[in-house]
């Protein structure tokens, strides 16, 4: 149908401890077509942005992938030399991080480090460069852009350093613009700013986009397709009609279930998954979900569950359960 | 009456616990290094309070038949110039040192701890002036302060002693190397204080507005039980750290002091009056500058291990 | 509506700043100006409003943690605004609060059951051999086994310490919380368990809770009434119904607007009203109504003319010139 950009097989990502290494990304398939806007879904410590920082090798101190591939546009991410590498980083991927308060330089000018991508990336003279950077402040929606290049990130409200952050994201035009709860930080009525900006952003400039979130109802309007992460592990991955209209896993059910509604009646109560995520060493045998699932059955307590298609090959609709079409039923 | 829990009780994962304090230790206690450092120091240590009765000659003792003699079975670090014995006029070196250390660590921290935490809760006009302080000490070069403080305050100081003597005809006065201690251990405390002051300080300001302060607040606790609970507890470790990391620090400043002849004076042995005299004939008795400069490498290197292992076992958040 | 536990009159909060690299220039944050509302026994009142609207100020200065530079707080008849800490002692058993960030309001050096038990001792709410008991049964309150007593909080998850957190808020026999974005740090499951626990604690101690928080969606669920602010200043106030029903004020309107909503068909074709500009800084507000340099019906005399705090019956109160007449 449409063509991979990015292909990430059998991800394992491990973090040394006292007790030895344990398994925090546990073999995580993913894939983004061509234009497309994925979101990965999950609470803390799922994995979520560390998946996404070991595609390009950020992973912090005493992390590491142990298995799998990254196919970015036919290359293994994880083979590339360190000066291929840095040709992807910030040229092929852009990226956007959580806290626009600390992601900047608080030392340089946002010009300056708008233009060092530029400079380093494109092999600009400096005047194009400059030119260029007032162009990509212009299109984050940045008024007054071309004065504001010899602002410093201490002079810029949050919504507008993560609008700067969003053009250094840009400014090599990536295929690929992974956002790291880019919103998380900001109010509400910054946040739809943001996330207004990025869908025009895609819509004109043609990228894919990974965003990464916890909240449900932020990706609801934003993603083509949602992939739900438990305890390092891909459980639900779906369009994200057919996510929300017919959630498959237990857990995104519960997901969905906890989040209290704008809309719908006035419950007396919440729906909330009892207990907390698996630390990392801990995980149970079976499906890391298990302990936690009012559907649990014996064979979710020994045998961990593959993510499959959900009825025959042709849906898109891939979920991780052994009785996810007991779930189905019962909804 | 029984509570009606809102949702299943959790279940606690393992229930043995240990206080932070006990967990500390057992972090220090697999951290090979400050294990070996501990063991150096209370070697050190007891060698310094035992001394008199480990030595196996008196300090001052000279033999002039056996000057300059290599390190042997009757004098395991050799003999000097004057024929004393080396290893025991280290192991009086290493009174000297603990002395020194201990009591001006102990009075510089004293000094910065009450000063800091004053700074630190009053805040305002107080903070200003203690701060003041600090930074108008640390901007003078150390070296050169004590030298001006020995220089400018020693021989009034001996001449009063003097006076003294010949007034009252008291024996107190007729002992000179008070004179020195007092000089040593002012003008060293003198120069040590600014940083435990400066830490504390910081220390307060920041736990002062930490949320569990405020939330002891809002529970309606007293100011005393908020500062001995919540302030002081939550500001020890690092001081620990600071205070164990001084102890080496004041020992390598002694000895500097005393190399340079505005510490400690001779007779009296120090590690750092020891070196002087070796460093002069090194060339053909090595033995003299060996044994003190070890002896005091192997302090220092082990009080600095120890104040390391101290700050990752006191933090527990850095180490996981 | 029941008889008010609290009555906020005027109050307001101004913070002095130093600002420039020497700390030459004196300016004053604008943190709360002049807002008076009243709570109401055993309800639950919502604050909401972005960063900087003053929604946790309020709450602070309530329970006289910042001490308010103007106005009252009326508790059982007393302005408890001018009281010094120790005449606040007795007062903070019945007002209590629970904190947005669990990890940092508890102390690292108490366990458990140190940090429950200690308001109990010391308001002598029991005796030390009642202790462990009553230790046990605040535990069990919250959905936590009482071997959590011997445990450090380092030794918890975010939401086990939130449970602590509300546990000794509880161990006080409060009457009135104020949840300062009290889940606001929480995973979102978690959150809805948090949540589920507060309004059952409500139901069995009949507690008035002041629940300040920025997600709207939690608000509309856990709110009898809702306050919208923004600046330091009141722009809407009613019951759930009224403010998310019938919002007023164009800023409630705005806030809405902006709520993502967990429905992808409806996202797709919905027409948001989405607000340009930042929120001003609360060093200097902008004259007349606070809102008006963001917003999308400002009149001539907005700009000079600070609006009303209408009554627009039935306790729907807003402060806007357009919906005034």
């Amino acid at each position: 149908m449409s063509e991979r950009l990015l292909e990430v097989k059998d991800l394992s990502i491990e973090i040394a401890t006292r007790r030895g290494p344990a398994t925090i990304v546990d073999g995580i398939d993913l894939h983004v077509d061509k234009g497309e806007t994925l979101g990965i879904v999950g609470e803390s410590g799922c994995g979520k942005s560390l998946t996404m920082l070991s595609l390009v090798r950020l992973l912090p101190n005493k992390i590491r992938v142990s298995n799998g591939t990254a196919a970015f546009a036919g290359r293994d991410l994880l083979q590339l030399s360190s000066r291929e590498l840095r040709e992807v980083r910030g040229g092929k991927i852009g990226f956007v991080f959580q806290d626009p308060m600390t992601s900047l330089n608080p030392v340089m000018k946002i010009g300056e480090q708008l233009i060092e991508p530029l400079l380093y990336h494109r092999e600009m003279s400096k005047a194009e460069a400059r030119k260029r950077a007032g162009e990509l402040l212009r299109l984050v929606g940045i008024p007054g852009a071309e004065q504001r290049l010899d602002s410093y990130p201490h002079e810029l409200s949050g919504g507008m350093r993560q609008r700067v952050m969003i053009a250094i994201g840009l400014a090599c035009e990536p295929e690929l613009l992974i956002a790291d709860e880019p919103t998380t930080a900001l109010d509400v009525t910054i946040q739809a700013q943001i996330v207004d900006l990025v869908k025009d952003l895609r819509k004109r400039l043609g990228m894919s986009v990974v965003w990464i979130t916890h909240d449900l109802a932020l990706i609801a309007g934003l993603a083509d397709r949602i992939c739900v992460l438990y305890a390092g592990t891909v459980v639900e991955d779906a369009p994200v009609e057919q996510l929300f209209a017919e959630p498959a896993h237990p857990y995104t059910r519960g997901l969905l279930a906890s989040i209290p509604r704008m809309d719908g009646e006035d419950a007396e109560r919440l729906n909330s998954i009892g207990g907390t995520p698996p630390e990392p060493g801990r995980r149970p045998a079976g499906c890391p979900f298990a302990p936690r699932c009012p559907m649990a059955q014996e064979i979710c307590r020994t045998t961990v569950p593959e993510l499959q298609p959900l009825r025959g090959e042709t849906t898109p609709h891939r979920v991780a359960c052994h009785v996810a079409n007991r779930v189905l039923e019962a909804a | 009456m029984t509570a009606q829990p809102a949702i299943a009780p959790l279940a606690a994962a393992d229930d043995a616990t240990v206080s932070l304090w006990r967990d500390a230790w057992t972090r220090l206690s697999r951290n090979k290094l400050a294990v070996a450092s501990l063991a150096v120091i209370a070697i050190l240590a007891l060698v310094a309070i035992f001394g008199p009765w480990l030595t196996p000659y008196d300090f001052l003792s000279q033999d002039l038949e056996a000057r300059n003699l290599s390190p042997n079975w009757a004098h395991p670090f050799g003999t000097d110039e004057l024929g004393r014995d080396v290893f025991s006029r280290v192991i009086y070196g290493t009174r000297t040192a603990f002395v020194v250390a201990i009591v001006v660590t102990g009075i510089a921290a004293t000094l910065g701890v009450v000063l800091g935490a004053v700074a630190g809760y009053f805040g305002g006009l107080i903070d200003r002036f203690v701060m003041w302080c600090t930074d108008t000490t640390m901007s003078v070069p150390q070296l050169l302060l004590v030298v001006v403080i020995n220089a400018s305050l020693k021989p009034p100081l001996v001449n009063f002693m003097e006076a003294q003597y010949e007034l009252t005809r008291n024996p107190f006065f007729r002992n000179s190397i008070i004179v020195d201690f007092v000089l040593v251990f002012g003008s060293m405390a003198l120069i040590l204080w600014p940083p435990y002051a400066r830490l504390i300080r910081a220390q307060v300001l920041s736990i002062r507005n930490r949320p569990y302060v405020t939330a002891a607040r809002a529970l309606g606790l007293s100011t005393p039980i908020i500062i001995s609970r919540y302030v002081i507890p939550n500001s020890i470790g690092p001081l620990i750290v600071a205070i164990s990391a001084g102890l080496g620090n004041a020992m390598v400043l002694e000895s500097a002091f005393s190399f340079l002849g505005v510490g400690v004076n001779p007779p009296i042995p120090s590690w750092g009056n020891m070196i002087s005299d070796g460093l002069q004939v090194w060339r053909n008795h090595a033995h003299l500058l060996a044994a003190p400069a070890i002896v005091l490498g192997l302090a220092t290197v082990a009080f600095s291990f120890l104040g390391d292992g101290l700050n990752d076992a006191l933090n527990p958040k850095g180490s996981k | 509506m029941s008889t008010a536990l609290l009555r906020i009159e005027n109050l307001r909060k101004h913070f002095p700043v130093r600002l420039g690299a020497f700390g030459e220039k004196q300016a004053v944050v604008h943190a709360l100006d002049d807002v008076s509302f009243e709570i109401a026994e055993g309800e639950t009142l919502s604050l909401v409003g972005e960063s900087g609207c003053g929604k946790s100020t309020t709450g602070f200065a309530i329970l006289n943690l910042h001490k308010p530079t103007s106005g009252r707080v009326v508790y059982k008849g007393e302005d408890i605004a001018v009281f010094d800490e120790k005449r606040m002692r007795p007062i903070r058993r019945d007002l209590q609060i629970v904190f947005q960030d669990p990890y940092s309001t508890l102390n690292p050096r108490m366990t458990v059951g140190e940090a429950v038990g200690e308001p109990i001792l010391f308001h002598k709410l029991a005796t030390r051999a009642e202790l462990p008991g009553r230790i046990e049964r605040l535990l069990g309150d919250v959905g936590l086994n009482a071997r959590f007593a011997q445990r450090y909080p380092h030794e918890l998850s975010g939401g086990q310490r939130q449970r602590v957190a509300i546990a000794r808020a509880l161990a006080c026999e409060p009457r009135f919380i104020v949840c300062d974005e009290a889940i606001s740090a929480l995973d979102v499951s978690i959150q809805a368990q948090i949540i589920n626990l507060l309004v059952d604690l409500q139901a069995k101690y009949g507690l008035t809770y002041l629940f300040i928080a920025h997600d709207l969606a939690v608000v509309r669920h856990i709110s009898d009434r809702v306050g919208v602010m923004y600046l330091g200043r009141f722009a809407e106030l009613g019951t759930r119904q009224q403010v998310f029903s019938n919002p007023l004020h164009p800023y409630t309107k705005a806030l809405m607007s902006a709520v993502p909503e967990a429905d992808p068909v409806a996202e797709r074709t919905r027409q948001r009203q989405i607000l340009t500009g930042d929120v001003p800084s609360p060093l200097d507000p902008p004259s007349g109504c606070r809102f008006h340099t963001r917003c999308p019906i400002a009149m001539e005399q907005c700009r000079s003319v600070v609006p009303e705090w209408h009554d627009r019956g039935a306790g729907h109160f807003v402060a806007c010139h357009a919906v005034a007449g």
